[in-house]
């Protein structure tokens, strides 16, 4: 008994905390449930761009997409308007300024030599770009401690760095990124390894400076230089009156669920009710911890991990019951109840776990937000549906005999019909009923 | 009430087939006809289609987002996307805010258009139209195949998990129960599209993957308790005993847990807003038809598969 108030004591702790988190944290929702900020994007004509055609839009939206997802700017929709526009819209909880900076850079990467026109020293393209590159990594210089990029080049890309280095030794080469001189180092021999390092020249680079390199040529270059020409903030794609009706719904719908609960499980339906309320806390508490953002899949996960966690205590009740019934004093019934129910609670929810963390790993970002939230509630579940739920049965009932039935929704009779069954049929009482 | 699983078990088998063959004849039929070549009526999220963005000079309130967009519907604009863009406050301009409507492919100046701007025109006070433009696809057809394929990956995990759990049969007999209800879901949006020019948003699919998660969920119940009864009972009763027994003892549980769920979704179908309405109504009849799945259809197949096995199986002298 005393292990059980120790629990139960934790379990306030626990609420305590959750409520703390809830007020505290700010609600992350996405751009379906309450808006963000709408950036319009234009693809703009340069020198060696004339004319914008329907392939390269395609390729501008994919580099667009690719860096959205490289910054884990979560939940984000690109959408093509018009002929040379793009429409990226972007959930409230993301850094605008930051996707601002990331979105419009082309992040051009070429390697240039050095060429004498007209007695003026040039530095000309050499075709070797960042479209050779297969990573870029961030690490420091081992020497002076400065940050520097590390660039491998992919096989194609190797080759042509090592004809051009083999070209250029003794010779400087420079490290254009988006038209300006990074680097100028002189080749004191062919590289032939496919790899290359940037450094941001005699002063450094700054942390900043170099983890944006790194992430923009990791994400890729445009295909077309494009610039920011509108931007707006936006109200929810789902439309903001059709969200205010079905949160009144919702709720209605859970108070409904639980006054179900109470009128057929009777006092542990009530019991039910409150581990599903604080079950609720927590999951919601966790949401916001961790955080997620909740978009209305996300939301689906979630109604679907309550049914889930009201099937825990359903499974458990229907068990007990037949404990219950079976002639088990109340401890023993309703610590069998919880036993016998567990496997089919651990098999089903493992099942959703799996599922979950497989579409998690390779889906796209709808399924992701559903995955995310049913695996967190699912595992919430479990601990709100074994541990609370058992502990408040415990500490209400406690052992002995079950003296009003009626508090189970059980007859009087039969109870007694399952106390002369382990008198006469004890087989029958010990595996439950099945005739 | 005692279900007699075995006697009737052609009878379940029947049962799904006619819940499942109209569907299946809509899907065929619609692949055949659509343009699109899709089982389904797809949207603009797969499709893409046109905007149109209206400044006005008053703050737009939830009940005039909801006016407009009843009158959009009554007006053979169906499923349109009502967004709110607000105008920054620099921007040298009286509007105060933008409505942006985005629904199927309109040529500009057609007299789609003009209905629309009609509509505006008797909603607020000059409204200006601002932009037409056509939208791309939010959700293209290399999204979609991505999650099919993460779809693909995710059932061999069930596969791989219930084979080690139970048997290669009941992994097998929940998978086809969660094809039985993702089939279902997909022929009634099917039959929905042809005659009620209902189409298939992005949410579908998330509401296909709630169907699903319900649908093993509940068929693993049952199977968790043969599994337990196999244990105390294979020597006295055969398997259809127990399969049979099996599913009495877990019914009122399989329908209480649907019940509940079914609850919460029929408050959002009547109360809740009109954009997640088929979304609700894809997870209604999922839960739904899950619920006999893994009541009748996946037991019946391990149930028929078992005897099977034993009547091909020669008895040891």
């Amino acid at each position: 008994m005393k292990n059980k108030l120790i629990l139960f004591w934790v379990i306030v702790a626990i609420v305590i905390v959750s409520i703390y988190v809830i007020c505290t944290k700010p609600t992350k929702l996405g751009l379906d449930l309450v808006g963000g900020s709408r950036l319009v994007l234009e693809a703009q004509t340069s020198k060696t761009i004339a004319q914008i055609t329907p392939d390269m839009m395609s390729s501008l939206q994919f580099a667009i997409e690719n860096r959205v997802n490289k910054l884990g700017v979560s939940e984000t929709v690109v959408q093509r308007t018009g002929d040379r526009r793009l429409v990226v819209e972007i959930p409230d909880v993301s850094d605008l300024e930051q996707a601002k900076a990331y979105l419009g850079e082309t992040a051009e990467l070429d390697f240039r030599r050095p060429v004498i026109k007209n007695g003026v020293e040039e530095w000309e393209a050499t075709g070797l770009t960042g479209k050779d590159l297969s990573k870029a990594n961030l690490s420091t210089n081992s020497q002076n401690g400065q940050w520097v990029v590390d660039l491998e080049f992919n096989g194609e890309g190797t080759k042509k760095f090592a004809d051009l280095t083999k070209q250029l030794v003794g010779q400087p080469m420079a490290i254009f990124f988006n038209g300006e001189m990074q680097s100028a180092p002189v080749i004191r021999e062919a590289i032939t390894g496919g790899r290359a390092q940037i450094s941001g020249g005699d002063s450094g680079f700054v942390y900043e400076e170099a983890k944006k390199m790194v992430d923009l040529l990791n994400a890729g270059a445009l295909p077309v230089p494009a610039k920011i020409i509108e931007e707006n903030t936006v109200g929810p794609t789902l439309g903001a009156d059709s969200i205010a009706k079905s949160k009144v719904a919702g709720a209605i719908g859970l108070g409904f669920v639980m006054l179900f609960m109470a009128l057929y499980y009777r006092a542990p339906g009530l019991i039910a009710d409150m581990a599903l309320i604080i079950y609720g806390l927590m999951l919601f508490a966790l949401f916001k911890a961790i955080p997620v953002t909740l978009t209305l899949a996300g939301i689906a996960g979630f109604i679907l991990s309550i049914g889930m966690a009201v099937d825990a205590n359903i499974l458990i009740f229907e068990r007990t019951k037949e404990e219950l019934k079976a002639g088990r004093t109340l401890f023993t019934a309703i610590n069998s109840g919880f036993d016998r129910a567990f496997t089919s609670i651990f098999d089903s929810n493992m099942t959703t776990i799996i599922t979950c963390a497989i579409l998690y790993c390779c889906g796209t970002s709808i399924v992701k937000g559903f995955a995310l939230t049913l695996a967190l509630g699912v595992i919430v579940s479990m601990f709100s549906a074994i541990t609370i739920t058992k502990n408040f049965m415990h500490l209400i009932f406690g052992a002995g005999k079950l003296t009003h039935p009626a508090l189970f929704g059980l007859r009087k009779s039969d109870i007694e019909e399952g106390y002369q069954a382990v008198e006469t049929k004890r087989e029958k009482a010990k595996f439950g009923i099945l005739d | 009430m005692k279900l007699n699983l075995v006697k009737y078990r052609f009878l379940f088998l029947a049962i799904s087939a006619i819940l499942l063959l109209p569907g299946i004849v809509a899907m065929i039929y619609s692949t055949i006809t659509y343009p699109t070549h899709t089982p389904l009526k797809v949207g603009i999220d797969y499709t893409g289609g046109t905007t149109l963005q209206y400044g006005v000079k008053e703050s737009i309130s939830n009940n005039k987002l909801s006016e407009v967009r009843q009158d959009l519907e009554k007006n053979g604009i169906e499923n349109p996307y009502l967004q709110i863009i607000n105008v920054n406050s620099q921007q040298d301009t009286d509007m105060k805010a933008i409505l942006s409507i985005r629904t199927k492919f309109i040529a500009e100046g057609s007299s789609d258009q003009d209905k629309i701007t009609n509509i505006m025109n008797q909603e607020f006070n000059a409204p200006e139209l601002v932009q037409v433009s056509s939208v791309g696809p939010t959700l293209g057809s290399e999204l979609f195949k991505n999650s099919l394929i993460a779809l693909s990956l995710a059932l061999l995990g069930i596969i791989a998990y219930l084979t080690m759990r139970f048997q290669f049969d009941y992994a097998l007999a929940a998978i086809l129960g969660l094809v039985h209800d993702t089939l279902f879901v997909c022929g009634v949006f099917s039959i929905l599209g042809l005659f009620y020019d209902v189409q298939i948003d992005a949410l579908f699919v998330t509401a296909l993957l709630t169907v699903i998660g319900f649908s093993v969920h509940d068929t693993i119940v049952v199977f968790d308790r043969v599994r337990e009864n196999l244990k105390y009972y294979s020597k006295k009763m055969t398997f259809s005993e127990i399969m049979n027994g099996s599913v009495n003892q877990t019914l009122a549980r399989s329908i209480n847990t649907s019940l509940t769920t079914l609850i919460t979704l029929l408050a959002l179908y009547f109360w809740g807003g009109v954009t997640t309405r088929d979304f609700v109504l894809a997870m209604i009849l999922g839960i739904a038809v899950g619920t006999y799945s893994s009541i009748f259809f996946c037991s019946t197949l391990v149930d028929i598969w078992e005897d099977k096995k034993k009547s091909t199986t020669p008895v040891a002298a």
